[in-house]
């Protein structure tokens, strides 16, 4: 035959031959194992990533889960609905979710739960009407005036000042609850909250936007990051501006992202959970979802190595934040 | 010549190949994923499709016609925000749905008008283009998200009739219409001609400007049209809408076997390079629940197409002379 002729079928077969998979696959609808999806808002930053970790142990101690983790590396809420919506076909038996715009991803989990698939939310809420029930690292007051608390020990009780939050994306519902409980904390100190940016799951963006913040208002006495991207730009931000502890930083990220802050002094505090319990507590709730065990009237439930977890309305609650400093960073 | 003269004179063999790799794609995926072929569920994940199905068709004729645009995505933004703000405003469907395909005509006609009065090259007004209106819309919105359009709406793009999708109708239309204007009219064959030699075509009475400005506008109308499909779907109009489009439309046209210097290219081989596409995706997702994977596996396709066309296509037009 003909030298491209060969080519193409050489091309042909080493294309067949991908589709013959030797890594576990996923046999999806296995019918002894309850298939559970995790969904993060991202795939591929450490956050998320330390919630599959916890994910997978409780399906490696529980045995019977076949645990999927897929999500967008790009962040895009359109794909999120297109997982769920491949999902829905493949059959799985439960969704767990954390969206990044609840509307976009709502119809989605809607038809999912029509499909007879349990849908959960975690780490951040969506529509209520189109999940049964929200895992929640703790409540959002919890959360906010924890970060208050610290930026107000940093900065010194009696300090004024300015204060500037930089965030997500301005549709992630839990950002936006924390933003909520932190108005109030921030009204009641001394210090003013000047204005609040949204440069999404996008280090480039928050590094740009807090760069900004600090030009722009020369009263800045600290700002806080409020998701796992923009906690280090925001860092990074005062550390190039050469004013690490004279603008206190603070925020929610995973501490071991920010471990050089804190020994080079530009962060004193982290405020986080514990993002593998999360997981970890996901997959329980999913598990005792999908087996019935739990219903809309329960007020806890027995969540493994956590033991009795509290339940208020449709929000299953991890638990308190962490404070993590120089004493006790090293031991996350 | 060694071949029998009706074989050497088909034209359609890269169609003909796809048609085949389809058929081998979905033989392959329901032995290696059983229920891959399920009717409930290929209609039901076929929404993934429409968007794109629609503005590949008009992307078809441009690149024929060799052009190209490369606006399509961004026309898409803007479109959502006109939607979204007309909504606000008005309260009225129809008002913001005509204001969506409004603004992707004027979009398209200011392309037309830039490549075909001014003469300028249809990659650098489509590049600018693809700039502005992303910008414009992002600079109208403010990135604000404009949603709650009601559930009559939201059902538009999931309504079935026969268990077949609303916007599945809407582009069979389309495509039979676009198609018998290409295949059978003087106008749709003159599109061939203008792909060819733009001034052969001009030398022999065919009045390249209008059909140029006529194609990139009908584009604009089509970007519109999709845009209300795809704000239906996801209940949400912002500026990102449609963000990166224009390169999954034009991978569609290129592997149904448009040539990208045109003068070749059938609304058939889109259709074809449009399901192989999306059954390549949606068998990937499957089967190996990796996200980022669909995208590599759709570009491997793309080269393979590419590929084949040279075999089949070029070579042929090379022996034949």
């Amino acid at each position: 035959m003909t030298r491209s002729a060969r080519f193409m079928l050489l091309l042909l077969i080493s294309l067949i031959s991908l589709g013959c998979r030797t890594e576990s696959g996923t046999n999806v609808g296995d019918q002894d194992k309850l298939t559970v999806c995790l969904l993060p808002k991202i795939k591929g930053i450490p956050y998320f990533t330390s919630c599959h970790t916890g994910a997978q142990e409780a399906a490696a101690e529980l045995g019977d889960i076949e645990l999927i983790y897929d999500g967008p590396i790009d962040g895009d809420p359109k794909e999120q609905a297109e997982l769920i919506e491949q999902w829905i076909v493949d059959g799985v038996d439960v969704i767990c979710i954390a969206p990044n715009a609840p509307l976009v991803v709502a119809n989605a989990m809607k038809e999912a739960r029509d499909a007879g698939i349990h849908v959960v939310t975690w780490d951040a809420d969506g529509v209520p009407e189109s999940r049964s029930f929200f895992v929640n690292q703790a409540t959002p007051e919890s959360i906010g005036r924890g970060m208050v608390d610290v930026m107000i020990a940093d900065v010194g009780p009696d300090q004024e000042g300015d204060v500037v939050i930089i965030s997500s994306d301005a549709t992630s519902a839990n950002q936006n609850s924390w933003i909520d409980a932190m108005k109030p904390a921030i009204e009641e100190s001394k210090l003013t909250l000047q204005t609040i940016k949204y440069p999404g799951e996008n280090a480039a963006n928050a590094l740009a936007d807090a760069q900004d913040l600090i030009k722009v208002y020369p009263n800045l006495k600290g700002i806080f990051g409020i998701s796992s991207v923009s906690f280090p730009g925001a860092a990074e931000a005062v550390r190039q501006a050469g004013k690490s502890g004279e603008i206190k930083v603070t925020g929610l990220a995973v501490p071991s992202e920010m471990k050089s802050y804190v020994d080079d002094g530009t962060v004193n505090s982290v405020v986080l959970w514990n993002t593998k319990d999360l997981g970890y507590l996901t997959v329980q709730v999913a598990k005792a979802l999908a087996e019935g065990r739990l219903t809309d009237s329960d007020t806890s439930l027995n969540a493994g190595r956590l033991g009795e977890i509290q339940i208020e309305g449709d929000n299953v609650l991890l638990g308190d934040v962490m404070v993590f400093n120089k004493d006790n960073i090293d031991s996350f | 010549m060694n071949q029998p003269r009706a074989v050497a004179q088909f034209n359609y063999w890269h169609e003909l190949v796809l048609f085949g790799l389809l058929i081998g794609l979905l033989g392959l995926a329901e032995y290696l994923s059983p229920g891959f072929l399920s009717l409930r569920g290929q209609l039901y994940l076929s929404r993934h499709l429409w968007v794109f199905a629609i503005m590949a068709l008009s992307m078809t004729l441009i690149i024929i016609a060799g052009g190209i645009d490369l606006s399509v995505g961004s026309a898409m933004g803007l479109c959502a925000v006109a939607f979204g703000v007309t909504f606000e405003m008005t309260g009225q469907l129809p008002i913001a749905i005509i204001a969506c395909l409004l603004t992707g005509v004027l979009g398209g006609l200011f392309n037309g008008a830039l490549i075909a009065r001014f003469k300028l090259h249809p990659l650098i007004v489509t590049l600018a283009t693809y700039a502005a209106f992303r910008g414009m819309a992002e600079g109208i919105s403010q990135g604000e998200s404009y949603s709650q359009f009601g559930d009559r709406f939201s059902e538009l793009s999931r309504a079935t009739l026969l268990g077949i999708p609303l916007p599945g109708y809407l582009f069979f239309v389309l495509a039979v219409l676009v198609g018998l204007f290409l295949w059978r009219t003087p106008t749709g064959r003159s599109i061939y001609a203008i792909g060819h030699s733009a001034e052969a075509a001009r030398f022999s009475g065919i009045s390249v400007n209008r059909i140029r400005i006529g194609l990139y506008t009908f584009s604009g109308f089509l970007a519109g049209l999709a845009t209300v499909i795809y704000v239906s779907r996801f209940d949400t109009a912002k500026a990102d809408a449609g963000r990166g489009f224009e390169l999954d439309v034009i991978t569609a046209v290129v592997v149904g076997g448009t040539s990208i210097f045109g003068g070749r290219g059938t609304i058939v081989g889109t259709v074809l390079g449009l399901l192989l596409i999306h059954e390549t995706r949606q068998f990937v997702g499957r089967y190996w629940q990796v996200d980022e994977l669909k995208s590599i596996v759709v570009g491997v396709l793309l080269i393979v197409s590419v590929l084949i066309y040279q075999l089949l296509v070029r070579q042929r037009e090379t022996r034949s002379h």
